[in-house]
């Protein structure tokens, strides 16, 4: 080939895909964008889903949620598969840091008793929990409708099955490699009274069909049970002299952290939508009415749990304190909380 | 009667530095295999079956490999992965 | 303590995270893996076809992304576009990232379907990295091919064209056919036919053709993406095995499936085989040639002697895609080229060199039959006009290709099938098509065939400029003839000589 770029210029005939063109304007598009606007179809369908006659392959009734236009809402950590695989690395690279330094000076065999005993009984066998977790969160993924709403659920429910990896690594350290903790674990969950309102909640959550009323209220668990065991017991833990509870427990509150972005920003499309904004704060106060009392039960009879086997006594306060404060935050974007509020 | 047509087995390797070593290990532990180079990729196929063992290549890279480091290197193949355990791949028909 | 093996430690990682529900049925947590008939009785018995947790999966894959947006960067920042082998080139790129990518997408969601509503763990934890490599498949394309847009037509409404635009109806109806279909059923057509058995045929004609033709960036995607698909190909093999030994019953109706989805998914690639031929200045091998290898060679004999054992046998029709394989890549292609002005990418008359290699690798029919038709083309061309098909053509009911298949063994006589189904009759392309339609009519009389829909006003109006707007098509750049088109004029200036020192033109 002999052509000479030095007297000839290049220039681009397009900045971008029509469909950003036509949303954002012409101009350079980023990554993001070229890769979440506007994928998934939306018309001309040639079948009905022979499993759910009702709906069509990708239909914005799969919940009664709507958005005007499902692309209003994006992702603010703007993720798209790449970054996302990049940070959770860096997160399990971190993690398996911290295990390798746990193991290395045994510190979870010098946890005081009661607090082996608080991640034995409670915090392992969440494994479970966070297995129920993906099941909704996948869920989401496969019925939301808009690519830019399916996408961050879709990596969520990767993200919780690796929270119940990571939980079941801790476990396996305990018993030196061998299973016996995560046995026990299993059994907690399923026996256990102190884990029975949750186990309970999230079953009939699997079987709630509107995908959005699950992850909704999946998330009044999340806020509360995170803010318990992995804020409020990290505190606690660094006081009471139980290091590895606090170096553990600081990854999942800060996947916490970076998980509750997505989500909140979602509600909150739902709550200020141009048409749909007020159905929906109906829907969704309806959705607290429902299921935040039971929320805020399931984690207070951890607490409870936690106060009575392990001799907490600050558990059950943390508990109606992250009810509260939990009730606070989603009253400010748009989810009417009234029932199941510690008064 | 009919002569059995030859079932290949074979696997398709990204050419690249870390592949070199594989492809030794492969050789020393698959006497049959025939290795053809190709634009980007090693082509090894073998009549019977193709075994990629641990111990082998971590010999030749020098360092500790674990048998999933696989999946970084590997571009297609054609037979039945028939076991895929902490010592070893086995790639081979079944039937 | 015993340490545990790779296998038992992987198993508490994943399916031992399951458990049986007592506060609900458990069998209204999955409702919807008994109504195809398949019978599962031992989900323990599921083998994990790879063994990768969360964190090695995230660890190797952003080390493969990294790698390959370094490449993507670096072809982008050289201009690499200009040393592809010709602009011509391209026009397979737009049949891939209108056709392909977006069934990417659909196998994200569909699978994104079975990691929640398969009732066994193993399987779900497998469909759930499944659909997040689909979604990782479907944006590296996109970035990939994004700088292709800049320069070039057809790129830039990608997938508003996969939901309205005639050709793309055939891909589209072929995903929707499984999504709309039971998990078991989908796993057969996707999981099996066509990320195993007939992934090859897709991949190796895109990927290579890209590496023969100088695309770096979408060679070095296709290998990246690769290593992923020898997870869904191991999958796919695991899966239909589980299914057959699971029980006996469920041999009969997953036969049928691997004859439907063999069928569908070959139909579907003739648009593949009609690209090899024809779309690639620099050919990587004829759709024969590929054909016998992939199919033929690799599947027929290597992989269905491994299905005997359970009683599956090759799937029906497979003898006619044997006769086809002489003729069918030059059918697609001349049904492509009288459409083009209605496509979002342009055809062209082979040049003498193309019509000599399509001669010697199709000795059975080439010169009798086509060759024909391209000099009469050429003839036209030169004359200053050019040869495109004035009217809408009948399309196939279940394939949705336009009826321009013949007769296995006949390439003279078109092939006509029909059926009646409450009062209407419907056309089918071949004994394949019509096969599976009439298995499951009232699927598919729901179809949205693109042709019908123009006929009943649907899209955009009752002239072609009006219908071609709906499409999104960008008239005179997206479509029509290569060698008047706007992508060879740009090529043809980008790699013209070097204005002369001293000023002058």
């Amino acid at each position: 080939m002999g052509y000479e770029l030095r007297t000839k210029v290049v220039d681009p005939k397009r900045n971008t895909f029509t469909y950003l063109v036509e949303r954002f304007g012409d101009k350079p598009a980023s990554r993001y964008q070229e890769a979440s606007f506007n994928i998934q179809p939306v018309e001309n369908f040639h079948y009905r889903p022979t499993w759910d006659p009702a709906h069509a392959i990708y239909d914005a009734d799969y919940t009664a949620l709507k958005l005007t236009d499902p692309y209003s809402y994006t992702d603010p950590r703007q993720y798209y598969y790449t970054p996302y695989v990049a940070n959770a690395a860096e997160r399990y690279e971190s993690f398996a840091q911290t295990l390798k330094y746990i193991e290395e000076r045994r510190l979870l065999d010098r946890l005081p008793e009661n607090w082996h005993l608080v991640v034995t009984d409670f915090v392992i066998p969440l494994r479970h929990y966070e297995s129920g977790a993906q099941l909704i969160s996948v869920n989401a993924s496969r019925f939301a409708f808009g690519t830019t709403v399916e996408q961050p659920a879709c990596f969520a429910a990767f993200d919780r099955i690796g929270n119940a990896q990571l939980l079941s690594l801790v476990g396996l350290s305990i018993a030196g490699g061998a299973s016996e903790t995560l046995t026990e674990a299993k059994k907690n969950w399923l026996y256990s009274a102190a884990l029975q309102p949750l186990r309970r909640m999230i079953e009939e959550l699997l079987v709630e069909r509107d995908w959005a009323v699950a992850l909704i209220a999946l998330d009044f668990i999340d806020s509360q049970l995170y803010q318990l065991l992995y804020a409020h017991l990290d505190d606690r833990a660094l006081y009471k002299g139980a290091g590895a509870y606090s170096l553990l427990a600081r990854h999942f509150n800060d996947w916490y952290g970076g998980h509750k972005k997505w989500l909140r920003a979602l509600v909150k499309a739902w709550a200020n939508d141009p048409d749909h904004g007020d159905a929906n704060r109906t829907v969704m106060a309806a959705i607290a009415d429902r299921w935040y009392p039971r929320a805020s039960e399931a984690v207070r009879t951890i607490a409870a749990g936690v106060a009575e086997q392990a001799g907490s006594t600050s558990a059950l306060a943390a508990a109606d304190r992250s009810a509260a404060e939990t009730a606070g935050e989603l009253g400010k974007i748009g989810i009417t909380v009234t029932e199941g509020v510690p008064v | 009667m009919s002569t059995a047509k030859t079932r290949w087995v074979g696997v398709d390797l990204q050419d690249s530095d870390d592949t070199r070593m594989l492809v030794e290990a492969m050789e020393v532990d698959n006497p049959d295999v025939t290795v053809r180079h190709m634009p980007g990729i090693v082509k090894l196929q073998s009549a019977t079956e193709l075994v990629i063992k641990r111990e082998t290549v971590e010999e030749k890279v020098g360092r500790p490999w674990e048998t999933h480091e696989f999946q970084m290197n590997i571009v297609s193949y054609a037979g039945n992965i028939s076991e895929w355990d902490d010592d070893q791949i086995v790639i081979k028909w079944e039937h | 303590m015993a340490k545990l093996s790779m296998k038992e430690r992987y198993s508490l990682l994943t399916r031992d995270l399951d458990w049986t529900p007592t506060y609900v049925d458990p069998k209204d947590v999955y409702p919807y893996t008994r109504y195809e008939g398949i019978k599962i009785h031992d989900w323990d018995a599921w083998e994990d076809p790879f063994r990768l947790t969360i964190d090695s999966y995230c660890k190797y894959q952003a080390e493969k992304d990294k790698k390959l947006y370094a490449v993507i960067d670096g072809f982008a920042q050289g201009q690499g576009h200009l040393s592809v082998a010709d602009a011509r080139y391209f026009n397979s790129l737009k049949l891939f990232l209108q056709g392909v990518t977006p069934l990417e997408y659909a196998a994200h969601r569909h699978f994104a379907y079975l990691a929640r509503h398969l009732d066994g763990p193993g399987a779900r934890f497998a469909a759930l990295c499944q659909s997040i490599d689909e979604l990782r498949h479907c944006q590296t394309e996109i970035h990939t091919l994004s700088q292709f847009n800049k320069y070039y037509g057809g790129f830039h409404d990608w997938s508003r064209m996969h939901d309205r635009v005639w050709y793309l109806s055939v891909p589209k109806s072929f995903f929707d056919d499984g999504i709309s279909a039971g998990p078991f059923e989908f796993l057969t057509a996707i999981s099996f036919s066509f990320e195993y058995f007939l992934t090859n045929l897709l991949f190796v004609p895109f990927m290579s053709g890209a590496s023969f033709n100088g695309d770096l960036a979408t060679m070095t995607f296709g290998f990246s993406a690769q290593s992923d698909e020898s997870r869904h190909m191991t999958l796919g093999l695991e899966v239909i095995k589980f299914m057959l030994e699971q029980d006996e019953g469920n041999v009969p109706i997953i036969q049928d499936w691997i004859d439907k989805w063999f069928w569908r998914g070959y139909r579907l690639l003739g648009l593949v085989a009609g690209m090899m031929d024809y779309m690639l200045p620099k050919k990587v091998m004829s759709w024969k040639e590929a054909f016998e290898l992939y199919l033929e060679e690799q599947m027929l004999n290597g992989l269905f002697p491994d299905l005997e054992f359970y009683g599956v046998r090759p799937p029906r029709h497979v003898e006619q895609a044997i006769i086809e394989k002489e003729y069918v890549s030059h059918q697609v292609y001349w049904i492509l080229y009288q459409f083009s002005f209605a496509a979002a990418f342009n055809t062209t008359v082979p040049t003498d060199e193309e019509l000599d290699w399509l001669s010697a690798s199709y000795p059975e029919t080439f010169d009798r039959y086509y060759r024909p038709l391209w000099e009469k083309a050429r003839r036209i061309q030169d004359g200053g006009g050019r040869f495109f098909f004035q009217g809408l053509p009948q399309l196939c009911q279940t394939c949705q290709i336009p009826m321009g298949f013949t007769e296995p063994g006949n390439p003279a006589e078109i092939a006509q099938r029909h059926s009646e189904y409450k009062g209407e009759r419907f056309n089918f392309c071949s004994d394949g098509c019509q096969w599976i339609f009439d298995r499951e009519p009232e699927k598919y009389v729901q179809a949205w065939l693109p042709v019908h829909q123009i006929y009943q006003g649907n899209c955009g109006g009752a002239t072609v400029p009006e219908v071609l707007d709906w499409y999104g098509i960008e008239q005179g750049s997206d479509n029509l003839e290569y060698l008047t088109s706007p992508d060879k004029a740009s090529w043809d200036e980008w790699h013209a000589p070097a204005a002369l020192p001293g000023g002058g033109k």
